[in-house]
């Protein structure tokens, strides 16, 4: 007699489920996804309630400060748009517990440009910038001690210079140097820069008035060739106007102030690293670095940020054409033509992926949106 | 008249438990062939699916991919010390390929959707209950078997009912059809035969699981939920890229103006 064993690895259908499913897979979720939007922009709702501050990464990840929630503790959290749910919340070390606080509405977050580290400081911890390595899901300890709570943070494009804003009447810009190896960041500033001259001349009583007070940094970004950082100088007054210092790097010197029209409230370079946009009381404007001329551009906007390789910018405005709603859009820097335009209120940071295929946005309300430009 | 003594023969144990494993196995046989005729009948029907989705819309986004490239190839030819542009223009090129390889050749003919008869589900049922390789325990008869699943398993997905009826009697026909002897080495031939059921039955279950999950199963429910109220999803998907591609050709054409100009 001859039993035999059952033979493995035979089958008995010419294309199993894997044959089948997988050639077309990419496809089909594609159509899946083309099928659920209205246009090129997905909208997710990744939180629910309000939050003080979130920040968007280039793969897709929204941090932020979780909105307080009934017999929740408060904490830094990440969230997958894709998903729309949460990923991780971040922990640190003797961690304060709180239910509710106003300490925790103060928050600065800052993705490194391949979304694999965040650097972040909030109201509840040690009054230091907590550093996460977001691959190994580890706390990689602290650095940048600060007495004011800053109010900007940002990575160089290509990860090699890190940066600070501080907030106050004594604001400081800070800059570090990433690890070449890890892009690890530690100790204090590298370099450091004070606060403007006039703002000693100012105080001794010399000049006032109508030129306003210092109030700290503000917005800052890198230029995609990194030998530039452009830096918002904040000036309150009611007639008054913010400043833009370009600094260069690696030295950190302070090469030059432009005038800005009205106070800042982003600013981005384009990718080839001449020009400079920036947004100051809804307008959008674009500086020459070289010569600081500067133009008006035929659009609002709040929030801008340019595109890593093409002459393309997404923007935010609060204020749509003929009514008070607020809109993202796409500008093509070259014919200055605004297009792909999506209602959205609240949006509080926008990313391009790193190859910029996507563009993404969150609000403060826990909304996401991402951008697939078609072509 | 007396008894014959063979009348009268009791029963050996083994043979009332055979006899017991027997009606276990034709239960098992008939479970094993519904479960095939539904794998079988799914994946013909995901298959014709995914021809008739390729065929629509796979073709488009190959079209829409391609004209990507060549953007991104015209911006990258414009900023050649742009690394960034020169990457791009690269992976563009690679998801054009892929996104053409995954879409295949356009066929002259436009792929239908799959539709058993009835005629067609009993043959595959009759097929799968006589000649499952899961239900012998010879490896010669078993590897026969399985040749004659698979062609059944094509036969089934071409609707070719012919083709399935020589199957079943090629196989009733075959030397491997006749059964052996003794009742232990039968009994021992059955209680594998069930175990190797029960086996094929899990994995049917699990090839089901997956298939219903998939990414393609989804979107043909959509499609087909949606035509009952009259939508056609595969026609909307196909207007959202020809949207997309529209203006990639639009963005495509300013471009090379640019160039000239």
């Amino acid at each position: 007699m001859e039993v035999d064993e059952k033979t493995k690895g035979s089958h008995i259908v010419p294309a199993g489920p894997q044959g089948l499913a997988v050639r077309s897979a990419a496809l089909v979720a594609r159509g899946l996804r083309d099928l659920a939007r209205n246009s090129n922009w997905l909208t997710t709702k990744v939180f629910a309630g309000r939050s003080p501050h979130a920040a968007v990464s280039a793969d897709g990840h929204v941090c932020a400060v979780a909105p307080p929630a009934k017999n929740e503790a408060q904490r830094v959290v990440l969230y997958d748009i894709e998903r729309g749910a949460p990923a991780l919340a971040l922990a640190v070390p003797n961690e304060a517990i709180s239910f509710g606080s106003k300490l925790a509405e103060k928050a600065v977050l800052a993705w490194s440009p391949s979304a694999t580290f965040l650097v972040a400081a909030w109201g509840l911890w040690e009054p230091s910038l907590h550093f996460f390595d977001l691959q190994s899901k580890m706390f990689l300890g602290m650095f940048g001690e600060f007495a004011e709570f800053p109010r900007f943070a940002s990575w160089s494009g290509m990860g090699r210079y890190f940066a600070l804003a501080g907030s106050g009447k004594k604001a400081s810009l800070g800059l570090w140097t990433a690890g070449t190896n890890a892009m690890v960041l530690a100790g204090p500033a590298l370099r450091t820069i004070g606060p403007p001259d006039w703002v000693e001349r100012q105080d001794i009583g010399d000049e006032a008035g109508d030129q306003g007070t210092f109030a700290g940094y503000g917005r800052i970004a890198f230029s995609p060739d990194e030998r530039r950082l452009a830096a918002g100088v904040e000036i309150q007054g009611e007639w008054a106007d913010d400043e833009i210092l370009f600094v260069e790097l690696p030295s950190f010197g302070a090469e030059k102030t432009f005038p800005a029209q009205g106070h800042i409230t982003d600013i981005t370079w384009t990718p080839d690293s001449h020009y400079l946009i920036y947004c100051a009381a809804g307008q959008a404007y674009r500086v020459n670095v070289e010569t600081l001329e500067s133009e008006s551009m035929p659009f609002g906007a709040e929030l801008c940020l340019c595109h890593p390789n093409r002459p393309l910018c997404v923007c935010f405005s609060s204020w749509l054409r003929n009514s008070a709603k607020g809109r993202l859009f796409l500008v093509d820097l070259d014919a200055l033509d605004v297009f792909d335009e999506q209602p959205a209120e609240n949006v509080v940071d926008l990313r391009w992926s790193v190859d910029g295929s996507k563009a993404f946005a969150v609000t403060r309300d826990g909304l996401a949106y991402s951008y697939e430009p078609p072509f | 008249m007396a008894p014959n003594p063979t009348d009268i023969r009791p029963v050996k144990p083994e043979e009332r438990e055979l006899a017991l494993k027997r009606e276990e196995q034709t239960n098992i046989e008939t479970e094993l062939a519904e479960c095939e005729l539904r794998a079988a009948n799914l994946r013909a029907e995901l298959g014709a699916f995914e021809r008739q989705y390729l065929h629509f819309v796979g073709l488009r986004y190959a079209e829409l991919d391609e004209l990507n490239a060549q953007v991104a190839e015209e911006i990258a030819k414009a900023q050649p010390g742009n690394e960034r542009a020169q990457r791009t223009a690269r992976e563009a090129r690679a998801r054009a390929s892929k996104t053409r390889t995954s879409a295949g050749e356009k066929t002259e003919q436009e792929p239908k959707p799959f539709q058993a008869s009835p005629e067609l589900k009993r043959l595959y049922r009759e097929v799968a209950r006589r000649v499952h390789p899961d239900l012998t325990s010879d490896r010669d008869d078993r590897a026969k078997r399985q040749e004659l699943m698979a062609e059944a398993n094509e036969a089934y997905v071409q609707g070719d009912e012919a083709q399935l009826t020589r199957i079943l009697t090629e196989y009733e026909c075959s030397p491997e059809a006749v059964k052996g002897e003794g009742a232990g080495p039968e009994l021992i031939r059955v209680i594998r035969r069930i175990s190797q059921a029960r086996g094929r039955l899990t994995e049917i279950e699990a090839e089901l699981q997956e298939l219903l999950r998939s990414d393609l199963h989804q979107l043909k429910t959509r499609v087909d939920e949606a035509e009952k109220h009259g939508r056609d999803v595969v026609k909307e998907i196909v207007g959202k890229v020809d949207e997309q591609i529209g203006q990639a050709k639009r963005r495509l054409e300013n471009l090379q103006q640019r160039v000239q100009a």
